[in-house]
């Protein structure tokens, strides 16, 4: 299949990237874009590790062709926050909870629990717990990652308040 | 109140940064100019003999610079490996003998070319019997899958303790321990034979297995997704007979391994292929193809126990049967280690154990978190539980009669048991909450006790701390950060020896050239042994400093401290960096130490030293049966670790609960289901399934334990496969608790609950003495 090329925001920046155009997003995004947190675990849209939000939509990028993020809007964890600068509050509440251990499903984690907070800002343990489900943690438990979640959520909700 | 300033705090994670904004490197993120990618052709027979293999039309396609077959692989080299027993080849040459195993490899520009490569190699198969399970491989008609002998040895053992290689057909090891005499089974009131059966997990590491390797005129350079990178330079040294110092092994961040990236996987393949081609090759597994690499035993497990009508335990036979699967691996190691302590933490008269690896068509099993010891445990925890039921006693009051007190050696010749087993106990059990909805279902409550030695045998580490004139610390130390938080913890140890601020502490980068050697990431030896090396390295340190500044001021190094890259002497606070540079002239200097540990090697001990220390897990399980469904529901799962002191009580707790998950995962549905012909019927990521966020039991607590008695720095022992081990049981226990129905096999399913239901309706008095069944 011949290169094309695929335009679309990467967070927050628009972006030309030549790519085949069947080729997996996530080896577009960790190749051409050089985003290394697009972890690929199990290829099969199961694990959830490389979860991306396209359009603010939580998705499998192993399992979207390349030509898929055409006109999109997508985010990864490279965009959650700035080098140098202050962490997202879900990064800041993952690393006081060391709700990460291993690092490979991290970034599907942080990006999983960023649509859902967007989604719900104040979730129960249920939702959050429902959300999560779509990806696997095989270290941690799960416990460290739904208590980050919550307090995150707080600690936006209270930003948004000040 | 300890003086403690670092130590005992839950310090961020130094990897926090790296690991939450996606910029952590792991092998799988290495890419070297002009890399190539390698993919492995399989074989779709469980047991074949390979008649023919013609790689011609796959040399000739498009983006391939190398093909590996049996033809390729140089005359002389051993082309084999194993850890006691070396039987796994890197492709295989006149058989195959599980499905999956690797026939050949294809290094290509890239990895679809690779694949499309693979698809032209034309292997001739003639099929043999297949033996996929412990019983088709122990059949008087079972085919052989070794019929001549691979090299193998066997280790030394101490008093109580053999083992043997080849002791029947299709087991390539057995292990065996005896203490006291088989007369006390005679003095007995009771004796029980039970017979339990241990289902196949698989680790699902999220980070596949890969390699990088780059075989240079001058060396061999690999990076790999490995815990164990000294053992592996060894082994690539013997297998291609090079220097190990013409070898360099690095090692970034491990994505998760649970076991299963112990010794060779990906590597030997990737170096054959990048000597083939000239160029670096990176050798990356699916995650199916991680199933069918490495995998936990599936057991057999008989126990015969002899009892006294008050409870008191005397005498216990076993035999343990490991389904090894195809190759060896760590097999006669976790033989070892499951026949060692399937006695489980009680008081006997007579111990008498056989565990022995049976070789099947499938494939191969390894270390896996637990390590033989979450079998041992699963059968010696259902089994006490079994019998005071048998007996009319309460479980926790036969626990109590029995259970190993405080310093009492586990048997002859060993180390005492660190941990007072019952406190353990009684913390978790009062932990339950009492369950509180009537809804028709049946509940109960269960608990067991998690033993193994923990630290590995007779295991040596090295360490070496340095620190810069500003004041800046290095630690050197070959233990892996594979996602347990080493890297944050031993620095910790660092800096309160050093009485600097954690992040004064750096974590060098692995690689075998310049770190100093370890035997690797493994046995819950991180804190325990390193850390030992760790701290004596530091105190080294510490005490050259000290005695530097006392050279300086004229006094004695008693009368000062080290504190923040200060000397403290009475009320004066004097700064080290000035006072360095005096000295050594303006650039300074490198205040640096080693620090090495080992236990020591006891002839008397079983495995040859004491074990270094003991690790323990606690758990009560509250459960809720629906009777009409066989459906268990886990309402409350309690864990409690000792982790001697706590380095970093967030961490610790992390491990437990990680641990005990992946046990619920065990205990209720995780398995890897092989049909007769050796085919693994759900070994992709959507039909073996882990247990989600959703499946947590309804409470789920983690309790770290800090008792104080651990040989590590400041009082600590090591964690993070004890919680895991007594979570099945703890369940299995608690569904008997709830319904009278005793599950032997693993997992506790709705069918095998229905069937156990069954069998106890059809038993009636089944909690009352039953007669011995046929002994083993």
């Amino acid at each position: 299949m011949p290169a094309e090329t695929i335009r679309f925001t990467l967070d927050g920046r628009e972006v030309a990237v030549t790519a085949e155009p069947a080729e997996p997003l996530a080896n577009l995004l960790r190749e051409a874009c050089g985003i290394q947190g697009v972890r690929v675990a199990c290829s099969r849209a199961v694990c959830g590790a490389c979860t991306i939000l396209v359009d603010g939509e939580p998705a499998a990028s192993c399992a979207m062709f390349a030509y898929q993020a055409e006109g999109r809007a997508v985010e990864t964890v490279a965009g959650l926050s700035q080098p140098g600068q202050a962490l997202h509050p879900l990064q800041e509440a993952f690393a006081r909870h060391a709700a990460f251990q291993c690092g490979t499903c991290t970034a599907g984690f942080l990006m999983l629990a960023k649509a859902l907070l967007a989604r719900h800002p104040e979730p129960d343990r249920a939702t959050i717990a429902e959300w999560l489900s779509s990806n696997i943690c095989r270290c941690t438990g799960y416990g460290a990652i739904i208590a980050a979640v919550e307090e995150a959520a707080a600690m936006m909700r209270a930003e948004k308040m000040a | 109140m300890d003086g403690l300033q670092v130590v005992g705090r839950s310090v961020r994670r130094t990897d926090a940064a790296e690991k939450l904004t996606g910029r952590a490197t792991f092998t799988t993120d290495i890419a070297l100019p002009g890399m190539l990618h390698a993919k492995l052709l399989r074989s779709p027979h469980a047991h074949a003999l390979i008649r023919r293999v013609d790689a011609s039309r796959a040399r000739a396609a498009p983006g391939v610079h190398a093909v590996l077959t049996r033809d390729e692989v140089p005359p002389g080299l051993m082309a084999v490996y194993g850890y006691f027993i070396k039987d796994q080849p890197i492709v295989a040459t006149d058989r195959v003998r599980h499905v999956g195993d690797v026939v050949a490899a294809v290094a290509a520009e890239t990895e679809a070319q690779a694949v499309h490569a693979l698809s032209l190699i034309a292997v001739e198969y003639e099929s043999l019997p297949v033996a996929a399970s412990i019983e088709a491989a122990l059949a008087a008609d079972a085919p052989e899958l070794f019929p001549e002998a691979p090299v193998g040895v066997v280790p030394a053992y101490g008093e109580g303790a053999r083992g043997a290689l080849r002791p029947a057909r299709n087991v390539c090891f057995e292990f065996g321990y005896r203490m006291g005499d088989h007369s006390a089974f005679a003095g007995c009131d009771h004796v029980f034979a039970d017979e339990f059966r241990f289902s196949r997990m698989w680790h699902f590491h999220l980070e596949p297995f890969v390699s990088v390797a780059h075989a240079r005129p001058d060396g061999i350079e690999i990076w790999s997704s490995n815990q164990n990178p000294f053992p592996l330079r060894k082994e690539i040294a013997r297998i291609f007979r090079v220097p190990e110092n013409a070898i360099t092994i690095r090692v970034p961040f491990v994505g998760g391994g649970f076991g299963s990236k112990n010794n060779c996987k990906t590597e030997p393949a990737a170096v054959l292929l990048s000597m083939l081609s000239g160029r670096p090759v990176r050798l990356a597994l699916t995650m199916e193809e991680g199933f069918l690499t490495n995998t936990q035993h599936a057991a057999i497990l008989r126990l015969r126990t002899g009892v006294m009508a008050d409870g008191r335990l005397v005498a216990r036979q076993s035999e343990v049967l490991l389904d090894a699967g195809a190759y060896s691996d760590a097999s006669p190691l976790v033989a070892e280690k499951a026949g060692y302590r399937v006695a489980g933490p009680y008081r006997w008269q007579h111990v008498d154990s056989l565990c022995r690896c049976v070789m099947t068509n499938t494939a191969p099993a390894g270390p896996f978190r637990g390590f033989g010891g979450t079998q041992a445990n699963w059968a010696s925890e259902s089994q006490v539980d079994m019998i005071a039921r048998r007996l009319g006693l309460d479980p926790f009051e036969m626990r109590r009669r029995n259970l190993i007190a405080l310093h009492e050696p586990f048997m002859p010749g060993e180390s005492g048991v660190d941990s007072d087993l019952l406190e353990g106990l009684e913390v978790v059990v009062r932990e339950l909450h009492r369950p509180a909805r009537e809804d028709g279902r049946r509940r109960g409550v269960g608990f067991a006790v998690g033993f193994k030695d923990g630290g590995g045998v007779n295991k040596p580490a090295q360490a070496r701390v340095k620190v810069s004139t500003s004041g800046d610390i290095y630690l050197g130390c070959g233990t892996i950060e594979i996602g347990q938080g080493a890297r944050t913890a031993l620095p910790q140890v660092v800096a309160e020896i050093l009485g600097a601020p954690a992040h004064r502490v750096r974590a060098l980068p692995v690689d075998t050239d310049h770190t100093p050697f370890d035997q690797g990431t493994n046995a819950s030896s991180g804190i325990a042994v390193m850390g030992q090396a760790v701290q004596r390295a530091a105190t080294a340190v510490r005490d050259q400093v000290l005695a530097f500044a006392a050279g300086q001021l004229g006094c004695d190094a008693a009368e000062l401290r080290l504190e923040d890259w200060h000397i403290l002497r009475g009320n004066e606070r004097l700064p080290l960096a000035p006072m360095v540079m005096r000295h050594f002239g303006g650039t300074g200097f490198e205040f640096t130490a080693d620090g090495f540990f080992k236990p020591e090697a006891d002839h008397h001990a079983p495995l040859e030293a004491r074990c270094v220390y003991w690790e323990i897990g606690w758990a009560a399980a509250q459960v809720a049966v629906d009777e009409g469904t066989g459906q268990v529901t886990v309402e409350q799962l309690v864990v409690a670790g000792d982790a001697g002191r706590a380095i970093n009580p967030l961490l610790c707790k992390g491990q437990d609960e990680g641990s005990a998950v992946m046990g619920f995962g065990q205990a209720m549905f995780e398995t890897m289901r092989f049909d007769a012909q050796g085919n693994l019927l759900n070994g992709e990521p959507l039909l073996y399934r882990v247990p989600l966020a959703e499946d947590l039991p309804g409470r789920l607590v983690a309790i770290t334990l800090e008792q104080g008695h651990g040989p590590g720095p400041f009082g600590a022992k090591g964690l993070g496969e004890g919680a895991m081990l007594p979570v099945a049981p703890a369940i299995a226990n608690a569904v008997q608790d709830a319904t009278g129905a005793r599950v032997t096999e693993l997992p506790i399913s709705p069918e095998r609950v229905l069937r156990a239901l069954d069998a106890a309706k059809t038993t009636p008095g089944h909690d009352a003495i039953q007669p011995e069944r046929t002994p083993a």
